[in-house]
C-alpha cells in the first residue's frame, strides 16, 4: 500500500475552548510529513482537544486548521475524510457489528450515490484487514473482542480510508504491554508506507521510542517541540509532570529512557 | 456491498405485508375469498365484491399500511438520533402534541385548518420545544427525552380539556384521535401521508450512508465524512414530518414506532439502520392490528391503538427487562 498523495496539516493561531473554558490559546503547530508525531503532556493539558481540533471534530474559536493550506472547516467533509482519518477515544459501535462491517465503513468517504462498493474498495478493505492483522477476526462481533483486538479493528477502519494523514487519540490506552507494542509497531509500519501520523500518547517512554517528532504541551501551551532525543530532558520531564528522573539512552535504539523516576523534593 | 441477509428479511416482510393486506381486504362482515379479492384488485369481479374490496376496504387498509410504515420509520430515526431505544416520537410526546392540534381542528376550537397540517404543526412544535429545553446536548441525552415526556403529558391534558368542553357530538367525533383508530381518517390526509412517505423514502435512500454513521460517536461520524448537523436535522425533520402525517391519519397509535424498529433490528444485520425492514414491519403490524380490531368482536370495533397497546406492551416489557438487551450503541 503506497500513498502517492501526501497532505499537510497545520494549525495556525488556533484558540480552542470548551464552552466558557479556554483550553488552548493561539496555538500553532505543523505536522512533519511522513513522520510520526507524538503529542504528550499531563492530564488536562489540552492534547486531546488539540488532536480533535486538527481532526475538525472540535471547531476552534479563532484561528484555522489548514489541510493542504486550506481551512479545513471550509472544505467538503467528504473530501477531508479522504485525506484525514481519525481513531477517536470514544469508539463505541452498534452492538453486534462485525470487524469486517466496521472496516467497510472506512470506505464510506470513497463511495457515493452512483459509486457503490467497487473493486478498489474491496482491495483497500482487504489491505486494511491485512495491515492491522485482523483477518482471523473479520467475522467476529466487536463486542466479543479483547481491547487490543478491538483497537486493531478500529485502526483497520482508519487504514481502509486510505488517507495520507492519520490521527490517533490515545491508541494504546487500556492495552497491555504486548498489545501496546503491537499497535505502536503497526503505526511505525504505516508511517514507513508514507502516512503522516499524529498521536496523543500518555506514556512518555513510548512516545520517545516510536515518534520521530514530539510536541510537549502543558496548560494549553506547546512548551517544547522537536525530535524526542533532542528535546526530552530531566528538566522537561520535571516541567511536564512534576517529577524528577534520570535519562539514559536505550542500549538498542538510542532513544531516551526514563529511569529512577521520583517525586520532586 | 450486497447484503443477502437484509435482502431476504425485506423480501419475507414484503410478502408478509402483502399477504396481510389481501387478508384484511377479504375479511369483514362480507367475507370475500382470497382469489376473489385478488380479482377485485385487478378490476374483474362482480360489482358487489368490487365495491366491498375497492371502495369500502382498500382505502382503510392503505391508510393502515402507510401510517404503520411512517410511524416505524419515524421511530427508527428518532431512536438513532437520540441514541436511546426509548426515544420514539410516541414516548417523547410528539404523537400527543400532534393529536392535541388535530383534535383542536376537529372539535373546531376556533381553528379550521386541515388535520394533516394541524398534526404536522403540533409535531413540529413539540419537537422544537423539547429541542429548546434540551439545551446544548440536542437530541442526545436524557434532557431531550424528559422534556419530551413533559410536553407529551401537557399535550395529553390539553386534549382532554378540549374534549370535556365541547358538545358531546364533537367530542365523539374526536374520540378516535385520542386512542388511535383508522376510522376517523380523511382521504385527503391519507393522500398527503402517501406523498410525504414517498418524499421521505427518497430522502432516506439518498442519505442512508450518512445516517448509518450516526450510530457511531460524533467523532467517528465526522471522521467518516458525514455532515453531522445537516444529517441530524434531516433525520429529525423526516421523523417529525412522518409522525405528524401518520397521526393525522390514524391518531397516536402507540408502540409501533417502538416495536417495529426493535423487531427489524433483531432480524437484520447490525451496522445499518434497518429502515426498510422497520417500515415493512410497522405496516404489517398496523394492518393486522386493525384487522383484529375490527373482526374480533364484530360488529363492535376496537380501535387499532388499543390492539397495538395490548399486543405491544408485553413485548415492550420483554425488551426492557431482557438481561442482555441489544442496544443501539
Amino acid at each position: 500500500m503506497s500513498h502517492t498523495t501526501t497532505a499537510t496539516l497545520a494549525a495556525e493561531h488556533i484558540t480552542l475552548a470548551h464552552g466558557q473554558f479556554t483550553v488552548a490559546e493561539n496555538l500553532s503547530i505543523r505536522l512533519p510529513p511522513e513522520k510520526v508525531t507524538a503529542i504528550v503532556g499531563p492530564n488536562g493539558c489540552g492534547k486531546s482537544t488539540l488532536l480533535n481540533g486538527l481532526a475538525r471534530i472540535h471547531k476552534p474559536r479563532s484561528g484555522s486548521v489548514l489541510l493542504d493550506g486550506k481551512d479545513i472547516h471550509r472544505l467538503p467533509s467528504k473530501d477531508v475524510a479522504r485525506k484525514l482519518a481519525l481513531l477517536p477515544q470514544d469508539n463505541s459501535a452498534p452492538e453486534g457489528l462485525t470487524v469486517a462491517d466496521l472496516v467497510r465503513f472506512g470506505r464510506q468517504p470513497h463511495q457515493g450515490w452512483m459509486k457503490q462498493w467497487s473493486v478498489e474498495d474491496q482491495q483497500a478493505f482487504e489491505a486494511a484487514i491485512r495491515a492491522a492483522d485482523v483477518s482471523d477476526l473479520s467475522e467476529r462481533a466487536l463486542d466479543t473482542l479483547s481491547g487490543g483486538q478491538r483497537q486493531r479493528a478500529w485502526i483497520a477502519m482508519a487504514v481502509a480510508q486510505q488517507t495520507p494523514l492519520l490521527l490517533l487519540d490515545e491508541p494504546t490506552s487500556a492495552l497491555d504491554l504486548g498489545h501496546q507494542i503491537e499497535v505502536f509497531e503497526l503505526i511505525r509500519t504505516l508511517s514507513q508506507q508514507g502516512k503522516t501520523i499524529a498521536m496523543v500518547v500518555h506514556d512518555l517512554a513510548s512516545a520517545c521510542r516510536y515518534a520521530d517528532h514530539m510536541i510537549a504541551m502543558k496548560a494549553g501551551e506547546v512548551i517544547e517541540e522537536g525530535a524526542p532525543a533532542h528535546i526530552v530532558s530531566p528538566e522537561l520531564v520535571r516541567e511536564l509532570y512534576g517529577v524528577q528522573c534520570d535519562l539514559i539512552p536505550d542500549p538498542s535504539t538510542g532513544s531516551p529512557l526514563l529511569v529512577n523516576v521520583r517525586r520532586c523534593t | 456491498m450486497p447484503d443477502s441477509r437484509n435482502l431476504l428479511v425485506n423480501a419475507i416482510l414484503s410478502v408478509l405485508a402483502l399477504f396481510l393486506v389481501v387478508l384484511s381486504l377479504s375479511t369483514g362482515t362480507v367475507q370475500v375469498s382470497l382469489p376473489d379479492t385478488l380479482k377485485a384488485l385487478s378490476g374483474n369481479a362482480d360489482p358487489m365484491t368490487l365495491f366491498v374490496v375497492n371502495e369500502l376496504r382498500l382505502s382503510r387498509v392503505m391508510a393502515g399500511l402507510l401510517s404503520g410504515a411512517a410511524l416505524a420509520i419515524a421511530g427508527c430515526l428518532m431512536q438513532t438520533l437520540a441514541r436511546n431505544r426509548l426515544a420514539t416520537p410516541g414516548i417523547i410526546g410528539i404523537d400527543n402534541a400532534a393529536t392535541a392540534f388535530a383534535v383542536a381542528s376537529v372539535v373546531g376550537a376556533g381553528l379550521s385548518v386541515a388535520p394533516s397540517a394541524m398534526a404536522l404543526a403540533g409535531a413540529a412544535a413539540a419537537t422544537a420545544i423539547a429541542f429548546g429545553l434540551a439545551g446544548a446536548n440536542g437530541t442526545r441525552g436524557y434532557r431531550f427525552i424528559v422534556a419530551g415526556v413533559g410536553i407529551g403529558a401537557i399535550a395529553g391534558a390539553v386534549t382532554q380539556v378540549m374534549l370535556s368542553r365541547v358538545a358531546i357530538d364533537a367530542a365523539n367525533a374526536a374520540y378516535p384521535w385520542t386512542v388511535g383508530s383508522l376510522n376517523a381518517r380523511s382521504e385527503h390526509s391519507v393522500t398527503i401521508l402517501g406523498l410525504g412517505l414517498a418524499i421521505g423514502c427518497l430522502a432516506l435512500i439518498a442519505t442512508s450512508r450518512a445516517l448509518n454513521t450516526l450510530q457511531f460517536s460524533d467523532a467517528v461520524a465526522i471522521a467518516l465524512g458525514t455532515r453531522l448537523k445537516a444529517t441530524r436535522i434531516l433525520g429529525l425533520g423526516l421523523s417529525v414530518m412522518l409522525t405528524g402525517l401518520a397521526v393525522s391519519v390514524c391518531g397516536p397509535v402507540g408502540l409501533i414506532a417502538l416495536l417495529a424498529p426493535e423487531f427489524a433490528r433483531m432480524l437484520c444485520r447490525p451496522g445499518k439502520m434497518p429502515l426498510m425492514a422497520a417500515a415493512l414491519t410497522g405496516a404489517a403490524f398496523m394492518v393486522i392490528a386493525d384487522l383484529i380490531g375490527r373482526t374480533l368482536f364484530a360488529p363492535l370495533e376496537i380501535p387499532v391503538g388499543i390492539i397495538t397497546a395490548i399486543v405491544g406492551s408485553p413485548y415492550l416489557l420483554w425488551i426492557l427487562l431482557r438481561p442482555s438487551p441489544r442496544s443501539l450503541t
